[in-house]
């Protein structure tokens, strides 16, 4: 053990595996991702043949796009309206079942998105006859437009809240007091003070919502073949959910789904320097304060009201859509049931997560220490960027890059499985790399000096100082890839046509479009809740308890 | 027990210069304080010292080897931070275990050491509390109880009596220094505070622009000082302006306004334009005796030991006083006083380059 | 005229108590510190009077009117903050000016009275920086001015200079005094280091656990303090254990347990009681006679030299010597040391011991 230490405490050792952590970074995740960028400059004959000769084509892609855009901006927008008051509540109010609304707020994060799909659209949407909708579904959205939009709300708005109330908690209430102690309303206060110093983390915010909208796609398939009508909706990522199984035997689709990807993935990178110029740079007119209106509004009825919308949006728009699987489950006529084929593609499911979550771990933490310890160096920078960019990007359209990237090769072998576990590696290793990245910048860098003066050598000092504090991080780090894993429908189809995980499962139950296969596809989102529920708790449960 | 030597160190941080050839010698077992104000390049010089920095240039000596680039475990230097860094998942005892844990020391050895460590510094009936349990003053101790038993020859001190309440920070004061002194280790406590220098060190160096500005005992520092702003810091300071008329046995300088004040013999040459710097602890006033100077007397504050005495000169200038407390009521506030110092108290300095005013900034 | 007054204020966390029923007046024009260690309640009872948090017990009376339910802005109140807390995202000016402008002054009235607290605090050349962009000293100035641009004759400063290095703490201290003075403003000060309280104060109000142990001026706590644990708080002192041996003309003998014998100008204890002296280093000599003991440590103090010396059964006595004849004075000699009478203090013993009447955490 000692000789071990020894070894690796080398300086030499420490750079190697420094290089073989960002060349694995760079390699296994950054360039499969936007690979497929290359297609346009190697293929742009095809591309021009089978896509912009082809005005239905062309008419069909922007189309699906510009949709998907569409819907995230505007998904993002209510995010924001909607979870900035309850953000607010959570963080600087105490309040009688603060507790009990924290936790609710979590709940629609255990769901997957396919189980949410179809439990939303069963709410919300008007429904085929042979789905038996209870009668006291909503039952009214005929656009799938909206329906796309309310779906997206429901599975993106915990995020929003759980990120913008992180960025609240950083902020000192002293400013916001200061003011008060000058003579500003509560309102006035925090609108001139607090907001404009939340700017920045509201760029994180908008991102990631943002990001999590356009990369959407079993749940908003599931959405699309439950409503009564979908008009041959398609976003981005569906289009690519589509194309993909028959691109095998219908070359010509080669240039239109790269030409997609290409799309998602540019238009992605370009709108996320837009938000973050726009959001950095617009000057807002904070300084003016008006003291009476403002005094009226910090006070009374109107936080009441404000309070009062914030829990009810939370309660008809989030919390119902998400469990409203369960009563129509019960509500229905029960049919019989064939668990083999689910159970075999939800134990695919867990076994890819499963595996994708400890090459995280094993490759993540390493570069998230380093970015975060180095972060006046250049190289770190650079890297810190970079492990973005699979977050941004749509996975539909990463999966299809990254399968025409390895499939092009002959270095690695291209089993079914062993590509969809690189593709869910792509989008789950920055989530790890950057909770722990953040993590370890928390921490007083005097614990391991410390330790390093105490006689530590750098392999003994992150281990026996740094490792138990940032634990529960990355336990946190592995819950959020696990779950992202589990529920991915995009980047899986994207990479592999046929695979057929528990999402994929569903929506073949469902275009069945007969009661007995509704009641199945119901039944078997209630399984993937349950399970993940459970997951998610043992999970927890061992967070807890480690870090005491 | 080393010696520490730096040679011509220099670190720069983009324009800021934080190590701008610092020359440092540390004998054997000496407490040396270094003091400065924020961002003097107090920390930058134990982070290097400690080999948690390497210096763009210059060298550092053990014990006369050269250790500049040498890794920090192998420096048996034990750095006590500002915030403790007490490692939170661990107890009092495994804290205080952990550099001979890490360096693999026999259970005997490390049971010996824990029970004459815990008893040091009085902890001996919480060695299975968790830092956080703990409060600031016994985190301090079981900080400084870590870096004392992990073996180190040489301890580093970050201004380790900061966080605690003014009042514990004096009563700690003596306890930190008995403590390493019992050990017979050599120390270099880094602080911003001039009481503490004065009280702890064997040696004070007063730190200023990652430069060294004067080393020597607390009384060479208090009665001696080479600048003004050193003057200044260390106790505060009176200073009047004026052109040197004779520099030996003692010097005479004549104000704008022609008086004529003394203070300690000094090299500067007739005529040139020089500051002359009283502690305002040796300024003295009177009702009765004669004296270089008049002031009326604005305020006096009690405050304790001594009265603080603020004075208003006829040119606009104000100085101050502290005087004994028993002189309460002997002066009041309106009064017109004589000021005068023995001419030992008064130290001359030529006029510094860019002003007094910036000479004298504290921060 | 704004006159502060408390009655039965108090704070209670559930079983914890913070601040257990503190009675207060503050007198207009008057400064008053609250010192005491860390979380002996001091923060929490400036906050309440500030409005920042809610009492659990009791009234705060700003100018006799009963302030429960009135919300911080309404209080009319100029507060410092021990971070700090400048808007870092507005200029020194904003800062200044963000009270008059929450008031909705005209621009140039806005524009006057920031200009005129920052020449105030001699920061008008600083006017168009970001506050990152200034020093500690210099931050927690233009907080000041902040405080008082809202024009209230009430400042509380919680805390104010604990961020900054000690030797500007020093020259800020006699500032923030001349301030509060020339402005004429009622101040409440909170403070954990007493030589700070003694520079600032008309009167201190000193703390511990949450009670009030005693309020007095400066000096009558530094020279005549009815509680040990002030005497050790408030300057240093050294504290001797003893009995009364005997009383004669208002003068007691004191036997004292390291066997020497001293007088105190106090017969308030009847012979044979057990007491403990309160005598500061400046009040005690070496003399031909009284307790004996070894010199130990000698440290030069700048005007004066601090002797610590060891007597017989081991208690630490220290005293100030103006002069330092090593023939006298150096480490290992014995000495005798005396006490002046008329400085000494006496009190009785206390149940739990001396160090429990003056632990600090």
């Amino acid at each position: 053990m000692d000789s071990l230490i020894a070894v690796i405490s080398r300086k030499r050792f420490r750079t190697g595996w420094t290089a073989f952590i960002i060349v694995f970074f760079l390699f296994f995740v950054i360039l499969p991702t936007v690979y497929i960028l290359s297609y346009a400059f190697t293929n742009w004959g095809s591309i021009e043949q089978y896509v912009l000769d082809d005005p239905a084509m062309l008419d069909l892609i922007l189309n699906a796009i510009s949709a998907s855009f569409q819907i995230a901006a505007i998904v993002t927008v209510i995010d924001i309206l909607v979870g900035l008051p309850m953000a607010w509540m959570l963080v600087r109010k105490q309040f009688r079942g603060k507790a009990l609304l924290d936790t609710l707020i979590d709940m629609p994060l255990a769901v997957p998105t396919a189980a949410l799909g179809f439990s939303s659209a069963i709410f919300f949407a008007v429904t085929p006859d042979a789905l038996q909708a209870p009668s006291f579904a909503l039952n009214a959205v005929t656009s799938p437009f909206i329906l796309i939009i309310l779906l997206h709300v429901v599975f993106s708005y915990p995020y929003m809240v759980r990120s913008l109330s992180a960025i609240l908690v950083q902020i000192d209430q002293t400013y916001e007091t200061a003011g008060r102690t000058l003579g500003a309303s509560a309102l006035s206060a925090a609108r001139t003070i607090t907001l404009p110093l939340f700017r920045a983390g509201l760029v994180t915010g908008i991102i990631l919502c943002f990001a999590r909208s356009l990369s959407e796609t079993g749940g908003t398939m599931i959405a699309l073949a439950t409503m009564a009508n979908s008009q041959g909706f398609q976003t981005g990522p569906t289009i690519i959910g589509m194309w993909k199984p028959l691109v095998e035997t219908n070359t010509d689709l080669a240039a239109p789904l790269a030409f997609v990807s290409i799309l998602l993935i540019l238009l992605s990178l370009v709108l996320l320097l837009v938000i973050k110029l726009v959001v950095m740079k617009v000057h807002l007119p904070m300084g003016r304060i008006w003291p009476r209106p403002e005094k009226l509004f910090s006070r009374g009825w109107f936080p009441k009201t404000k309070d009062g919308l914030a829990v009810f949006f939370l309660v008809l728009f989030v919390l119902i859509p998400s469990f409203f699987i369960f009563t129509y489950v019960g509500s229905v006529e029960s049919a019989s049931f064939d668990w083999g084929p689910f159970t075999e593609s939800l134990l695919f499911s867990f076994m890819v997560a499963g595996v994708v979550t400890v090459i995280d771990i094993a490759l993540g933490v390493p570069l998230a220490v380093y970015i975060a310890k180095n972060r006046t160096g250049k190289l770190s920078d650079v890297l810190d960027v970079l492990v973005n960019v699979p977050l941004i990007v749509p996975t539909a359209a990463l999966g299809y890059s990254l399968g025409v990237f390895w499939t092009g090769q002959n270095i690695i072998p291209t089993y079914d499985v062993l590509l969809i576990i690189l593709a869910h590696v792509a989008f789950t290793y920055p989530l790890v790399v950057r909770n722990v990245a953040g993590a370890v910048e928390e921490v007083d860098p005097a614990f391991e000096e410390t330790a390093r003066t105490l006689g530590a050598k750098p392999v003994q000092a992150f281990r026996r100082v740094l490792y138990p504090i940032i634990k529960s991080s990355i336990l946190a780090g592995a819950i959020m890839a696990f779950t992202r894993s589990l529920g991915e429908t995009g980047a899986t189809q994207a990479v592999v046509a046929s695979a057929q995980t528990a999402p994929v499962y569903i929506v073949n139950l469902i275009n069945l479009k007969t009661p007995s296969g509704y009641y199945t596809a119901g039944l078997a989102c209630i399984v993937l809740i349950i399970v993940s529920f459970v997951f998610m708790l043992a999970l927890r449960y061992i967070t807890n308890r480690r870090s005491r | 027990m080393p010696d520490v030597k730096l040679v011509g160190l220099r670190k720069s941080y983009g324009d800021i210069k934080a190590a701008d050839g610092l020359d440092l010698e540390v004998k054997d077992g000496e407490y040396l304080c270094v003091l400065g104000p924020t961002g003097a390049g107090k920390t930058t010089l134990l982070r290097m010292i400690s080999g948690l920095l390497v210096p763009d240039k210059g060298k550092i000596f053990f014990d006369g080897k050269d250790f500049t680039r040498m890794e920090t475990e192998e420096r048996k230097a034990a750095l006590l931070s500002q915030t403790y860094a007490l490692f939170p998942q661990l107890t009092v005892e495994e804290n205080i275990m952990f550099g001979l844990d890490i360096r693999g020391a026999d259970e005997k050895l490390k049971e010996q050491v824990l029970i004459s460590m815990l008893d040091l510094v009085r902890l001996s009936g919480r060695s299975e509390a968790y830092p956080r349990e703990l409060s600031g003053g016994m985190q301090q101790r079981t900080a400084l109880a870590r870096a004392l038993a992990s073996g180190a020859d040489l301890l580093l001190l970050d201004e380790p009596l900061r966080a605690l309440d003014a009042r514990l920070r004096i009563s700690l004061r003596i306890e930190l220094r008995s403590l390493v002194k019992t050990l017979k280790m050599t120390a270099i406590h880094v602080t911003h505070d001039q009481d503490e220098a004065l009280v702890m060190a064997d040696r004070v160096a007063v730190i200023r622009d990652g430069r060294i500005l004067q080393i020597g005992t607390p009384k060479e520092i208090w009665d001696e000082p080479d600048t003004p702003f050193v003057a200044n810091f260390v106790g505060q300071s009176n200073f009047f302006t004026g052109e040197v008329m004779q520099s030996s046995p003692y010097t005479l300088l004549r104000t704008p306004e022609g008086t004529v004040l003394k203070g300690r013999s000094s090299d500067l040459a007739p005529g040139t334009t020089a500051v002359l710097g009283v502690k305002i602890g040796n300024t003295d006033l009177s009702k009765e005796r004669k004296g270089y100077l008049k002031a009326k007397v604005e305020r006096i504050i009690f405050e304790g030991r001594n009265l603080h005495v603020d004075m208003m000169m006829d040119n606009g200038q104000r100085i101050s006083s502290k005087v004994p407390s028993w002189r309460k009521g002997k002066i009041a506030p309106g009064d017109v006083v004589d000021i005068y110092w023995e001419e030992s108290k008064g130290t001359v300095f030529p006029m510094p380059p860019n002003g007094l005013e910036n000479e004298l900034k504290v921060e | 005229m704004v006159e502060v007054k408390l009655v039965g204020l108090g704070k209670r966390y559930g079983s914890v108590t913070a601040v257990e029923k503190v009675d207060l007046t503050v007198a207009d024009k008057e400064y008053v510190t609250i010192l005491g260690p860390s979380g002996c309640g001091k923060t929490t009872l400036i906050r309440m009077i500030a409005g920042i948090i809610e009492p659990t017990d009791g009234k705060v009376y700003i100018d006799g009117k009963d302030m429960t339910g009135v919300p911080i802005e309404d209080r009319d109140i100029g507060y410092v903050f021990q971070n700090i807390a400048l808007f870092p995202h507005l200029t020194v000016q904003n800062n200044v000016s963000y009270g008059p402008r929450a008031r909705d002054l005209p621009p140039e009235e806005q524009k006057r009275i920031s200009r005129r607290f920052l020449e105030m605090v001699k920061l008008l050349d600083k006017m168009g920086m970001l506050p990152g962009e200034l020093c500690g000293g210099e931050q927690q100035k233009v907080s000041l001015a902040r405080a008082l641009s809202s024009g209230s004759k009430l400042l509380l400063l919680d805390e104010p200079l604990s961020a900054l290095d000690s030797r500007v703490r020093v020259d800020l201290r006699y500032e923030l005094r001349r301030l509060a003075k020339e402005l004429g403003l009622t101040t409440i000060h909170v403070t954990h280091d007493q030589e700070e309280a003694q520079s600032v104060s008309d009167r201190i109000v000193l703390m511990r656990a949450g009670t009030v142990v005693e309020t007095g001026t400066p000096e009558e706590l530094y020279t005549r303090p009815r509680k040990i644990f002030t005497a050790n708080f408030i300057g240093e002192t050294n504290l001797l254990e003893g009995w009364v041996l005997e009383i004669k003309d208002g003068v007691s003998v004191i036997e004292l347990r390291n066997g020497g014998n001293v007088r105190v100008n106090q017969a308030d204890h009847p012979v044979g009681y057990a007491v403990v002296i309160s005598v500061r280093p400046e009040f005690v000599f070496p003399a031909d006679e009284g307790m004996r003991a070894i010199v130990t440590a000698i440290t030069y103090m700048g005007t004066y030299w601090r002797v610590t010396a060891n007597t017989e059964d081991e208690e630490e006595v220290a005293f100030d010597s103006a002069t330092l004849d090593e023939n006298l004075l150096t480490i290992g000699k014995e000495v005798y040391l005396a006490v002046n009478p008329k400085a000494a203090v006496l009190y009785p013993r206390p149940e739990d011991g001396v160090q429990e009447a003056i632990k600090l955490e």
